[in-house]
């Protein structure tokens, strides 16, 4: 690998082995490495710090994104709504960093989920505004017929995956704030969804190209965040709380993918 | 210079940047826009085809470099001219 190469591939490296941590510490919670020097509050302090720094980075190269293209450029607040969804992200994940820090405590619901349902509302306009974006600069995102096709096979689907998982919880005994939250991640997942699903469509003709490789990562990153907000109300209805480090291990890869893409699109407005 | 010529040396040179899928089938889309078929293909409507290109370009990569891009794309196309 070349010098350069071996720059640009390190942060992904880091990446996946934090990510693959948070996997085997669900998988083998008693190994030597987690009773030991890994363990349970340090791995909630770690898992903390890798979700600030990769929300910190990905809301500043967003943001610059938008600040690099010109006023009236379709794209440009759609970068700017990214990057307050990222905020918002960022700061939920913040209000909760002193409690696991501190008491090694990661309580639900919190003031955090005000700032990660704020997020939402940003981050599915990011991609609307993405989508609108394309269409009026003639970019072809298929047919009506096409994109409502591919709308129904997204809707069956995450109805399909969705509803055996969110019923049980919605029917729980828990506390009705939790309970409503723990469903409203993954129904905003889900509408998250569509237009990524559409989005797809543009990634898969962007392939082989520096745009594509953006849409790659962003794309990526958006279904591990669907992917740990499932797992994670999967999880609860199963009372499998110990399996949450592979929530852990799906937010950083959201996280960490999704400022990749801002930070490659960032680079592609500066070359 | 034909429709085809045409088209075959923008997509080489926006395929990069945006894919050869996509440069292929937003030059094809805009083509049919602007009511260039087969056949011989006018400065006018190169111009034209050009300008529409730039403006999707703009969105993947800033108006600086989209509007470099189109320029290596005009010099592409006049070099082919150039070669006749």
């Amino acid at each position: 690998m070349s010098g350069n190469g071996g720059r640009k591939a390190w942060p992904w490296v880091l990446l996946g082995l934090a990510a693959g941590l948070y996997a085997g510490w669900a998988a083998f919670p008693s190994s030597g490495l987690y009773a030991g020097a890994l363990t349970p509050h340090r791995m909630l302090v770690l898992a903390a710090a890798l979700k600030l720094v990769y929300l910190l980075a990905g809301t500043a190269w967003a943001f610059r994104c938008r600040d690099r293209l010109e006023i009236g450029n379709p794209a440009r607040p759609a970068w700017f709504l990214l990057s307050l969804g990222l905020l918002a992200t960022f700061v939920g994940q913040l209000s909760l960093a002193p409690l696991q820090v501190v008491r090694n405590e990661t309580p639900f619901p919190s003031v955090a989920d005000i700032y990660y349902l704020l997020s939402y509302p940003f981050l599915i306009a990011a991609l609307l505004v993405f989508l609108n974006a394309y269409r009026e600069a003639g970019f072809p995102l298929g047919s009506v017929a096409e994109r409502a096709a591919i709308l129904s096979g997204v809707g069956v689907l995450a109805a399909v995956v969705a509803v055996p998982i969110l019923q049980p919880v919605a029917a729980g005994g828990g506390p009705l704030l939790e309970r409503i939250l723990t469903v409203a991640y993954p129904v905003l997942d889900l509408v998250l969804l569509l237009p990524l699903a559409l989005l797809l469509r543009v990634a898969l003709h962007l392939r082989g190209s520096h745009a594509g490789e953006v849409w790659v990562l962003l794309l990526s990153g958006f279904v591990f965040l669907c992917a740990g907000d499932i797992c994670f109300a999967w999880f609860q209805s199963l009372g499998a709380q110990h399996l949450d480090p592979f929530v852990h291990a799906t937010f950083i890869l959201a996280y960490g993918l999704v400022a990749g893409g801002a930070y490659r699109q960032l680079q592609l407005l500066e070359s | 210079m034909t429709t085809t010529e045409a088209v075959e040396t923008m997509v080489d040179v926006m395929a990069p940047y945006i894919g050869d899928m996509m440069a292929r089938s937003a030059t094809e889309a805009h083509c049919k826009k602007l009511g260039i078929a087969g056949g011989a293909v006018g400065p006018e409507q190169l111009e034209a085809l050009l300008g529409k290109l730039g403006g999707g370009l703009n969105i993947f990569l800033g108006r600086d470099k989209a509007a470099s891009v189109i320029a290596e794309a005009r010099a592409a196309l006049a070099a082919l001219e150039g070669s006749r």
